[in-house]
């Protein structure tokens, strides 16, 4: 178990750094270094004052050169400063990452609390009229495009209805009300982003839990509870349910990338001030340090999830061993 | 159940009969396909989509509609909506009505000078001065004229408006016809990026499936670690790359389809993960079969063993994942043209026409709603079509 957990450690942090590294260069490559933007505000710079610049500021390296050095200031505490909000990355990372985690969790549980029971549901009248319509729903969730949906929303609940906002975090200058009223503030800027990000993730999941079910209640086991002269609903819940769930898992593990990619988009269309939004805004914006850093830990939070999934494994399937 | 009533039924000589016939293999997944009544219909609204891509030119012909036409004076126009051409289309409109139309033109401007409506001098002028009128008075006007000279207006009038069946975007293009040559790059990228990725897959899943060892390894892990990554956020990282910075990239793509061949090239990166698990899953329990080892006994080489023994037994899963890929790749063109990092306009993208829609959603909600419509259309077809294709494939799969 330990060397597993380790290996696994060990292996997510490599993958960490060959990704920053690779992003890094990939920043590299993009329009518009930090010099270029201070030539493009002062048209009267000269070419030597440019060349200065770019060896002050280390420009003129090789990027893997930049990049040892950038990562040696990441590695001293240092997140760097953020050209477009002219506040450190560090202040910026944190009530950015709480949101993000706020909309994904909750769209999260929201789309298993959904999908789960039609699942189970779908999979026990398999073939009937039921099964056909919420099947034709679940398609729809896979391949709807999750902005699009987001507008939607929009249309119909914010422009027509009035019911929630369009977009946004919280509303200005409701900080320090009092916090049942923030809460319930933030709350009504949530429910559209989480529809739409939840919408999505319930097709995949209800597709699963479907097919896991179908195959979990032709096991023995079935046949042998029901013999047993079990009642239905511990011989479905009991023991197909709990078969398929492991199936489950691996796809809800699978699906924490998806859930942020999905959250970047949403985010950015319903302008929620999550991580997401911020890698778009640095990316487009030219904000390097930001971007890296944003990126980074993302990307960290996707992996570091995906390695909590792997250990829960164990508890939930008492077959799979860690050797 | 159908199986349940089929027993109950007593068998007759025919069915035995039927049942007893050759069926090649073809067939049968053919006659199990039909069962799987929505995929049947995604084909056949797929097939619809691709006659209009394919089409696209033909319908511009025929409609007379250019994706590329702007007019400032007909922005965010309703569907079912007319608009007058800008002034400075008119004139073109004008002098090709003229030349199509010498000899009613002439009679119609000598009448509209009887009638003191145009003081102009000349055939071109009179038409133009008749042209600047409010399009409003039009009908009122036209009253006053002979029943020949009133036909000759009619068609003039319809030469100088535009019906626009979606309305008009920002810009005052028609949504109609950039939707069909929408339907057209969305469409390529996805069969384009689906097929690529299948085979880049093909290759990578069958080298680590039959070789083994490390280079299994090797290849496996990258495949896990791509697929656990987010991917919009490094797709977004890739299509902000400024090109004239990639040494060597220049002379592989010209600037003028640059980002259309860059986006192609994002999504391939990021798509052939599951079809090189699929491929290996398939080829290492392929590998310890006797034809294999027949064909290793004679002297086969790997790359013959791959190309001609392999490949074959993979190919019926293979068409299910490019189905579905072909789905997943319209959506993430989509979402990487929405947020203004994919396919850039004026080329339209059933994606870039989302892109600014939002702006005014309030009066102009249609733009946002009916490119999506379609998006929605075909990759719910493409996924039932996967379905069905697996359903019919797969001879484990529970018959519905």
């Amino acid at each position: 178990m330990t060397t597993f957990v380790v290996r696994r450690l060990l292996q997510t942090v490599m993958m960490l750094a060959l990704l920053s590294y690779f992003c890094f260069t990939l920043m590299t490559l993009m329009p518009g270094d930090p010099v270029e933007l201070m030539v493009q505000s002062n048209p009267k710079i000269r070419a030597e004052d440019v060349a200065r610049l770019r060896a002050l500021y280390g420009l003129d390296q090789p990027s893997y050169i930049r990049y040892f050095n950038w990562a040696k200031t990441i590695g001293s505490g240092d997140l760097g400063y953020s050209r477009t909000y002219r506040i450190p990355v560090s202040e910026l990372m944190g009530p950015r990452l709480m949101n993000t985690f706020i909309l994904s969790i909750a769209s999260l549980i929201l789309s298993l609390a959904v999908a789960i029971p039609l699942g189970v549901f779908t999979a026990l009248r398999a073939g009937t009229k039921w099964d056909y319509i919420i099947n034709f729903f679940a398609f729809a969730g896979i391949s709807v495009p999750s902005f699009w949906l987001g507008i939607i929303l929009i249309i119909v609940f914010s422009v027509q209805m009035g019911w929630f906002p369009a977009g946004g975090t919280i509303t200005a200058g409701i900080e320090g009300t009092g916090f049942w009223t923030e809460l319930l503030d933030r709350a009504k800027y949530l429910i559209l982003p989480t529809l739409a990000l939840a919408y999505m993730e319930v097709g995949t999941f209800l597709r699963f839990t479907r097919s896991a079910m179908l195959e979990a209640m032709r096991g023995d086991y079935i046949r042998t509870a029901k013999a047993k002269g079990l009642s239905r609903k511990a011989t479905v819940w009991g023991h197909g349910f709990r078969n398929a769930l492991l199936n489950l898992i691996t796809i809800v593990t699978l699906s924490f990338s998806t859930v942020f990619s999905g959250a970047l988009i949403t985010e950015t269309l319903f302008s929620y001030q999550g991580v997401g939004k911020l890698v778009y805004d640095s990316t487009i914006g030219n904000d390097f340090n930001v971007a890296m850093v944003s990126f980074m830990i993302s990307v960290a939070m996707v992996l570091i999830f995906n390695l909590i999934a792997d250990i829960l494994y164990g508890f939930v399937d008492p077959r799979i061993s860690y050797t | 159940m159908a199986r349940g009533e089929s027993s109950a039924n007593p068998v007759t000589q025919e069915q035995i009969l039927q049942a007893e016939q050759f069926q090649p293999m073809w067939k049968i997944i053919f006659t199990q396909f039909v069962e799987h009544k929505a995929a049947v219909l995604g084909l056949v609204v797929i097939l619809f989509y691709i006659v209009i891509a394919t089409g696209a030119g033909a319908i511009q012909w025929a409609t007379g509609l250019n994706p590329e036409q702007q007019n400032p004076l007909a922005r965010y126009k309703k569907p079912f909506s007319t608009t007058v051409a800008a002034s400075d289309q008119r004139e073109d409109v004008l002098t090709l009505f003229q030349n199509q139309h010498s000899e009613a033109a002439l009679n119609l401007v000598r009448e509209l000078k009887q009638q003191t409506l145009v003081s102009a001098e000349g055939t071109e002028a009179g038409l133009a001065e008749w042209a600047s009128k409010d399009p409003a008075d039009w009908a009122d006007l036209k009253a006053k004229l002979s029943p020949v000279a009133q036909a000759t207006v009619t068609e003039l009038t319809q030469s100088l408006q535009t019906f626009h069946i979606f309305g008009t975007d920002e810009l005052g293009r028609d949504v109609f016809i950039r939707l069909i040559y929408g339907t057209r790059v969305s469409m390529g990228v996805g069969v384009m990026v689906a097929l690529a990725s299948a085979i880049l897959g093909l290759l990578i899943g069958a080298i680590a499936g039959y070789k083994g060892g490390l280079i299994d390894t090797a290849l496996m892990r990258i495949t896990d670690a791509l697929l656990s990554l987010p991917t919009i956020p490094i797709m977004i990282l890739f299509a902000a790359v400024d090109l004239d910075k990639v040494p060597g990239a220049r002379a592989l793509i010209s600037n003028q389809n640059e980002n259309v061949l860059k986006l192609v090239f994002i999504l391939i990166i990021f798509s052939w993960m599951p079809v090189a698990r699929l491929v290996r899953g398939s080829v290492l329990s392929l590998r310890e079969r006797e034809f294999i080892l027949a064909a290793q006994t004679m002297g086969a080489t790997d790359t013959t063993i791959l190309l001609r023994h392999l490949f074959p037994n993979v190919i019926a899963p293979l068409l299910v994942s490019v189905t579905l890929g072909v789905g997943n790749a319209i959506l993430s063109e989509a979402a990487l043209s929405y947020l203004g990092l994919g396919i850039q306009p004026p080329v339209p993208s059933w994606g870039n026409m989302l892109f600014n829609a939002t702006e005014l959603i309030n009066e102009a909600p249609f733009l946002a709603i009916i490119p999506g419509l379609n998006i929605l259309a075909v990759v719910m077809s493409f996924n039932y079509l996967g379905d069905g294709l697996q359903d019919a494939i797969d001879p484990k799969a529970v018959r519905r």
